[in-house]
């Protein structure tokens, strides 16, 4: 009899699998991309994000350097994960900086854009997955007064415009972003992106000056916005952030 | 019948003819601003993780630094030894030790180790590495961030004192940490050079809720600052394993 209750219980237990992680997948570009090592101190805020929840949450960055709203469905980046999406994901959406350049190949019409943001949404939605749009972050940019200056004003409207037609949550991080680059400054906003002297770092003897990419520094405080965000919309996700265990 | 008798014998003489040369291993000995950390407790992060993607191929970093360590408690834990043990012709044993050495607080009695102390410890790793045909490096202790008037202060001056006498006595390689890390606070400011260190307002990282306010421990940004004055200062030294940084990949 003792026999046959430990196989039940063999058995029973061999169907309560353990608990299934909620993903929030991250879609966008090279802002949040994971970099490589050659590509160092390059750093999209999706790597330090990644730390920022506790174990019932898997962070999937599917972001890639240079993509568009369009590059990134017409190279068969988004099937992977609308193929895997499951009840309760999340999908962090933050495209722009390569839609809105009308020079490069990855070039997005406004009209296009809009309904790209429109199609992931509801793409997210019928697989009950919740889905968060995000304006693009904010390049480094000031005017002569010392003013910072919006690099992707029409873009960000349209994100704004579809998040509220659409009524979904929205993370405004070009303002955000923007409000932080103007409380640093031009100068000390520098320490927020990619910016080497020759001989400072293997990666670039050169030196590198981009006011687009961040370094590890920026590319956090970016991920600690996003964050802020998350709480202050009261998304669900918000009471799986990491807590530590001991006080150090 | 020839030909496949000349195929062996090539393959053989193959065999022989790849390098046994293993990596160098570049040991890092010292204390918590430069040690591992686990990503929980990130964006902490000591000068010893972002100084491993520094070299190419040839070269292996080590990184033995653990946190709250002096060069004695480094010693009497006994993680010196397999160090010394392990040691190959041409390996290197990066030194930098002394916020621990220095605390001379009561609270702080089990780590605390007098100058002359420090420099005989040192003096020690120095020798069994060059007993071993391996290089030592020495660092002084990098800076804490202290400002008065505008002006980044020494925070080691006695201990950065003692590391390059050393130097000087035993003609070994010498990287004046100390002095390069402020110099680099100086030219940030008193405001922004705080960007370096853990300091983190209450809410603002998950891991520290009631913010932090770290005026030694460094930051994943400072971290790598650091890492690259030690590069620096190892080109400056002329080591050879300078030559073994790591080239970028031609886009």
């Amino acid at each position: 009899m003792i026999k046959f209750s430990c196989w039940a219980l063999l058995f029973l237990s061999a169907f309560t699998a353990p608990p299934k992680k909620t993903k929030v997948w991250l879609i966008g570009d090279s802002t949040i991309a994971a970099k490589e090592v050659k590509a160092y101190p390059e750093t999209g805020w999706g790597m330090p994000f990644a730390n920022f929840f506790d174990s019932t949450i898997a962070v999937e960055n599917r972001a890639k350097n240079g993509r568009s709203t369009s590059s990134f469905r017409k190279e068969g980046l988004w099937q992977p994960v609308i193929d895997n999406l499951a009840e309760g994901d999340y999908v962090l959406i933050q495209f722009g900086h390569n839609d809105e350049v009308k020079t490069k190949a990855t070039y997005t019409t406004e009209k296009e854009f809009t309904e790209n943001l429109v199609r992931y949404v509801n793409e997210s939605k019928s697989r009950k997955a919740i889905p968060v749009l995000l304006t693009p972050v904010a390049r480094r940019k000031f005017d002569s007064t010392g003013h910072v200056q919006g690099t992707h004003d029409a873009y960000s409207k349209l994100v704004r415009g579809v998040a509220k037609r659409l009524a979904v949550p929205l993370i405004d991080l070009d303002l955000k972003s923007q409000a932080l680059l103007q409380r640093m400054g031009p100068e000390a906003s520098t320490y927020l992106f990619n910016h080497l002297l020759a001989g400072d770092h293997p990666n670039y003897p050169e030196g590198k000056i981009d006011d687009t990419h961040f370094n590890e520094l920026g590319a956090r405080k970016m991920a600690q916005i996003v964050l802020a965000e998350i709480k202050a919309l009261k998304l669900e996700l918000a009471t799986h952030i990491y807590q530590p265990q001991v006080k150090k | 019948m020839r030909k496949i008798f000349s195929i062996t014998i090539a393959v053989a003489l193959m065999a022989f003819a790849v390098p046994l040369k293993k990596k160098t291993k570049v040991y890092l000995i010292g204390d918590s601003t430069m040690c591992d950390y686990e990503s929980s407790r990130a964006p902490l992060t000591g000068w010893g993780m972002p100084f491993k993607v520094f070299f190419d191929s040839t070269v292996q970093i080590d990184n033995r630094a653990r946190g709250g360590r002096s060069t004695r408690t480094f010693l009497s834990e006994n993680r010196w030894q397999p160090i010394a043990d392990s040691l190959q012709e041409g390996d290197y044993v990066l030194m930098q030790f002394g916020h621990n050495d220095e605390a001379k607080e009561e609270k702080y009695k089990d780590r605390y180790t007098p100058v002359v102390d420090y420099t005989s410890n040192l003096i020690k790793f120095i020798g069994e590495t060059r007993a071993k045909k391996a290089i030592p490096v020495l660092i002084t202790p990098v800076s804490r961030i202290r400002f008065a008037n505008g002006v980044a202060q020494e925070t080691h001056k006695e201990y950065t004192a003692a590391v390059h006498e050393i130097a000087k006595q035993y003609k070994t390689p010498l990287i004046d940490l100390d002095k390069k890390s402020r110099d680099l606070m100086q030219a940030m400011g008193p405001e922004y050079a705080t960007l370096l260190f853990m300091q983190l307002e209450p809410g603002e990282h998950p891991a520290y809720p009631d913010g932090q306010k770290d005026n030694t421990h460094f930051n994943e940004y400072g971290a790598r600052r650091i890492a690259e004055l030690v590069l620096k200062g190892l080109k400056e030294n002329g080591v050879e394993l300078a030559e073994r940084i790591v080239k970028p990949v031609k886009k």
